[in-house]
């Protein structure tokens, strides 16, 4: 589960002054659910998933991620997500199965349970024929896979998602999309940013629209249609940031 | 902090480095090679050029022939010169423009002179910043001392005397510096300057790549949400850089010590005389391999630093090149002949390692230099390590907010 609790994450920028990138959210995601994170580029997207990550620290207020608090256990909170991005890249240099080793034991697995960890991950996603190949020679398809390895090759239950499919072609898309539906059947806590409005309305069981650090609304479609009183996301979507 | 997260850091460091061809050219060819090269093919390309000019025939012009035609005939039969024509107001233009190597004027009164048993006068002109102009003045000189010392010899036969006669004194020089000091001597000057730079350039690539690489590629987001701690990720990218400026610095030292014991039993006298190393006893390279450890260690925090504040490589390029002149100078204090070790030097990174590795190739070991070099770099180095530690903790820095 993860539940932020007036997240808050303030910038001091010598040009623009204070930018209240991520400003008092609160939102809760159940495990099982899909929870997407809909907004402009700059709408504070990333900010507020890096803090769930905890790669940044909050300036004020915190969330829970799987039981543990972002700020006062960050180890264990680090230990129990995915983390996936449209831009994450992979060491050209290394093999594949070099790449996924190392995150292995650094999520603190060896020995057998590493091997038998890798074995799976890499049979579930098709990666063992070309585990082998240096990164660098793989194509974009087969490095995104290998970095979906990377997400999940410690099994954690929280995924965080932040425009997995940016930048990615249809086919590679698919991968990342199959990889979200698997997590939610297996029962895992899923956040899912994105700016596309069909990628949303396809995959997230509720939906927070977040612009300018804020969230505006949170709710299933359904729910988002009731309270604007229309009916595609795109046209809530625009009448609320909009406003 | 945890050792078991460092160690697979370290590990995985390591292994990208030794596949990276960029590091591995500064980290293990340039240090190997750069010592044979420069020892060997400078000294042989040096000689065979000064053989080659040696050999080469001189063009020259003689003033006041007509004064000393027996002299004339002689430098001429030597099969080194050529003569020319010149006239005198214009030799200098024509030196300048290499036209001819050197000009001799004898005085009008030079065969007289000589047999009254008077010194004759001659003068050599010739351009002392041209070897080759040099070379020909020494030739000439040399043939004219020759024929000078015949003439010496007819002379003092004619009154009985010998030529130990008009040289009753016979004083000669003894070096009584020890071996090890001797052979060191060429070493102390160069080996100091070049093990810094060895050691900042084969931190250079790996600091770069491990922290602005990094980050161009966008690897390091996903190193910062495992569990490894900041610390952790500090502490195994420092050590994989450190391990990457010692090793240079290691393989400079082994390099330098090989070529120049193959210097001396495999090549000329030349080569010998260029490597002048015959023993570097092993306390001197013990010394030198402990000296170098917090100076590796301060190089490999500062540019670890200083890179990760960069969003590229390229912008880390830009950070680091200067970093680069900061060492050359104070590296260069070994280079200074009669530049005196003060106390004050010793706070001066890198020259103070500069100085002591110095003395110690020369046999010299005054401990209680070396343990307080030791001790103040080992300060600045924890410094270095410490604002290292600082900057992988700060969120501005990594994500350039």
């Amino acid at each position: 589960m993860i539940e932020a609790l007036s997240l808050t994450k303030h910038f001091q920028d010598k040009k623009r002054g204070l930018i209240k990138a991520v400003d008092q959210i609160n939102f809760i995601c159940h495990p099982g659910e899909i929870f997407g994170l809909l907004g402009l580029n700059g709408a504070g997207k990333t900010t507020a998933l890096r803090l769930l990550s905890t790669t940044l620290k909050p300036t004020s207020g915190t969330a829970k991620v799987a039981g543990f608090d972002i700020v006062k256990q960050p180890q264990e909170v680090k230990s129990r997500i995915g983390f996936l991005t449209g831009q994450t890249a992979l060491y050209p240099r290394l093999t594949a199965d070099e790449v996924i080793t190392y995150f292995c034991r650094l999520y603190g697995m060896n020995g057998q349970l590493l091997e038998k960890r890798k074995k799976v991950v890499f049979e579930t996603l098709g990666i063992t024929e070309f585990k082998d190949t240096k990164v660098d020679k793989l194509s974009t398809g087969m490095k995104q896979k290998v970095s979906i390895a990377r997400a999940i090759v410690h099994d954690p239950p929280v995924l965080i998602l932040d425009e997995p499919t940016v930048g990615l072609d249809v086919i590679t898309s698919r991968d990342v999309i199959d990889l979200v539906r698997d997590a939610k059947k297996q029962g895992k806590t899923v956040v899912f940013s994105t700016h596309r409005m069909e990628e949303a309305a396809k995959l997230c069981d509720r939906i927070a629209i977040i612009h300018k650090g804020r969230i505006l609304i949170t709710g299933t479609l359904s729910e988002l249609q009731t309270q604007t009183g229309l009916r595609e996301l795109e046209d809530i979507f625009v009448r609320l940031v909009g406003e | 902090m945890q050792l078991r997260q460092i160690k697979n850091i370290y590990f995985k460091e390591m292994l990208d480095t030794l596949k990276d061809r960029r590091t591995l050219i500064s980290m293990v060819i340039i240090p190997i090679f750069i010592f044979p090269v420069l020892i060997f093919g400078m000294s042989s390309l040096v000689t065979s050029q000064a053989q080659k000019a040696e050999q080469k025939t001189k063009t020259i012009a003689i003033y006041g022939e007509e004064y000393a035609p027996q002299l004339t005939q002689h430098i001429l039969s030597q099969g080194k010169f050529t003569q020319i024509k010149l006239e005198k107001d214009s030799l200098e233009k024509a030196l300048s423009d290499k036209r001819l190597e050197a000009a001799i004027e004898f005085s009008f009164d030079f065969e007289e002179a000589l047999n009254q048993g008077d010194t004759a006068r001659a003068v050599i002109y010739y351009d002392q910043a041209e070897v080759k102009s040099e070379l020909a003045e020494s030739q000439l000189k040399t043939i004219v001392r020759k024929y000078e010392e015949q003439i010496v010899e007819v002379k003092l036969k004619a009154v009985n005397l010998s030529k130990e006669a008009i040289a009753p004194i016979r004083i000669a020089s003894r070096n009584l510096a020890p071996p090890a000091k001797m052979s060191g001597f060429l070493l102390s000057m160069f080996l100091p300057y070049m093990l810094m730079i060895l050691c900042m350039t084969g931190a250079m690539y790996p600091a770069m790549d491990l922290t602005a690489g990094e980050k161009e590629r966008g690897t390091l987001e996903t190193l910062l949400v495992t569990p490894a701690s900041r610390l952790d990720i500090a502490g195994g990218k420092f050590l994989a850089v450190l391990t990457a400026s010692f090793v240079t610095g290691v393989l400079g030292t082994a390099s330098m010590t090989i070529t120049s014991i193959l210097g001396v039993t495999r090549f000329g006298q030349e080569a010998q005389a260029a490597s002048a190393s015959l023993s570097i006893n092993p306390l001197s390279i013990i010394m030198v391999l402990l000296l170098i450890i917090p100076i590796a260690c301060l190089f490999s925090s500062l540019l670890l630093s200083l890179s990760l504040v960069a969003r590229s490589y390229k912008e880390a390029q830009s950070y680091v090149s200067p970093l680069m002149i900061v060492v050359i100078f104070p590296a260069f204090a070994s280079f200074l002949p009669g530049f005196e070790f003060q106390t004050i030097h010793t706070f001066i990174p890198i020259m103070n390692t500069s100085l002591v590795l110095k003395d110690v190739l020369l046999g010299t070991f005054q401990w209680n230099k070396i343990a307080l070099v030791f001790l103040v770099n080992a300060v600045y180095a924890g410094i270095g390590i410490f604002l290292a530690k600082r900057m992988f903790e700060k969120e501005s820095v990594l994500f350039r907010i």
